[in-house]
């Protein structure tokens, strides 16, 4: 990046405003600020918010990219608004517009209720079959690195909805799953503790599915935390696969328990040497 | 039936496709190469009449079109079903769609068993 782009100066915040009490269909206001090295579109947002415009609705939370809060669709791509410096962008006008493909509440803050409901749809969660063990655990799953590791990038979604936001499948069909709820479905589908695919089944082996992704990757390149939904959605049609054929999760692959002695005995084996404090 | 399967067939039928479509070509429009015999001759109604005569070319023209049929109108029902459509139509499309290709699978059976039994 040159120096010119990120010299701090005067740049034009072109923001989409809508008002579902009074107005009809959004339009677009412009203000002017000063921008500094390092200021992200949201702190300009804060900004704007304090000085110019005091009714400016946005939604935001951590500042840190960890939460998801303040997806925006910043110079026409969904990104955070806390993790993107406004001079990186190398623009003298910045536009600021709510995530696409979700219904707009009021000015940039969408609803995210599709994202929601298509998370829970595919049951997000570990299911394990075995009723006894849950209701009386007698020790932990075992799981090792490399099982975790074969999973991992995808348990970094923080639902932020950027995925869906760049989705051009669920632009024109928005009944598809999207990316991030196929991605979870794989994540927990993939895990070994897990045996609930067929539970799953009946919310992603359906038209809607992944089968309907179009892969034009959009989803991964959008995604803040470095997760690629794309990715997940060919493992989950390969998963989906073998399931349909008869070579799905073999029982001997899922985890299994490790009774609490053993588990504190490998806690203690493993478990540093004591602190000595001088 | 589950998306998973009917997908999967889709694209299992792709590589059958390509052999029969190869086998299409080599009879139609590859004849000089394969079989000394011009491309017009290959075309003449008298020797289409006399090939379809052939059990070969009966199973060929049967599988490519069980394979093509199945492959095009899959990939159409993806197409429409991307529409926003209410249920009552999704089952039109689907219902549709197979009634159509069954209609045209009868009708290019019937063709290529005539040929095979009663042409010429």
């Amino acid at each position: 990046m040159s120096d010119k782009t990120i010299t701090p100066r005067e740049i034009t915040f072109r923001i989409r405003r809508y008002n579902p009490d009074t107005d009809t269909v959004p339009h677009w206001d412009e203000f002017r600020m000063h921008v500094h090295d390092g200021m992200t579109v949201l702190e300009a947002l804060h900004q704007l918010k304090a000085e110019q415009t005091p009714n400016l609705a946005y939604r935001s939370s951590c500042r840190m990219g960890v939460c998801g809060s303040c997806g925006m669709f910043i110079n026409d791509l969904p990104m955070l608004a806390c993790q993107t410096q406004v001079l990186h962008l190398g623009t003298d006008v910045v536009s600021v517009a709510p995530l696409p493909n979700y219904p707009n509440v009021k000015d940039l803050v969408p609803n995210l209720e599709p994202l929601i409901q298509k998370h829970a749809a595919i049951k997000p969660f570990i299911i394990f079959t075995n009723q006894a063990e849950i209701d009386e655990p007698t020790g932990e799953f075992i799981q090792t690195p490399e099982e975790r590791e074969s999973i991992s990038q995808f348990t970094h979604c923080i639902k932020c909805g950027l995925c869906l936001a760049a989705c051009p499948t669920v632009a024109t069909d928005p009944e598809f799953l999207g990316p991030q709820a196929l991605a979870q479905a794989y994540r927990y589908s993939a895990d070994n503790r897990d045996c609930g695919l067929k539970e799953r089944l009946v919310a992603i082996d359906v038209f809607h599915g992944p089968y309907q992704c179009h892969m034009a990757g959009a989803c991964s390149q959008a995604c803040p935390k470095g997760v690629d939904p794309a990715f997940a959605i060919q493992l989950l049609k390969r998963t989906l696969v073998l399931d349909s054929i008869g070579f799905g999760k073999k029982p001997s692959k899922i985890a299994k328990i490790m009774p609490l002695a053993n588990v504190v005995k490998q806690i203690e084996e493993f478990a540093p040497p004591p602190r000595t404090v001088k | 039936m589950r998306e998973t399967r009917l997908w999967s067939l889709h694209i299992l039928v792709i590589p059958i496709i390509a052999v029969l479509l190869g086998m299409h070509l080599a009879l139609m429009h590859y004849a000089p190469v394969f079989y000394d015999m011009s491309v017009d001759k290959a075309r003449d109604f008298t020797t289409m009449i006399e090939r379809g005569k052939s059990v070969a070319q009966l199973v060929i023209y049967i599988l490519l079109l069980i394979a093509g049929l199945y492959h095009g109108l899959y990939g159409l029902r993806g197409i429409l079903r991307e529409l926003p459509l209410t249920p009552t139509l999704v089952k039109v499309v689907d219902v549709g769609i197979l009634l159509f290709g069954l209609f045209i699978f009868a009708l290019g059976t019937y063709v290529t068993w005539w040929t095979f039994n009663f042409g010429g």
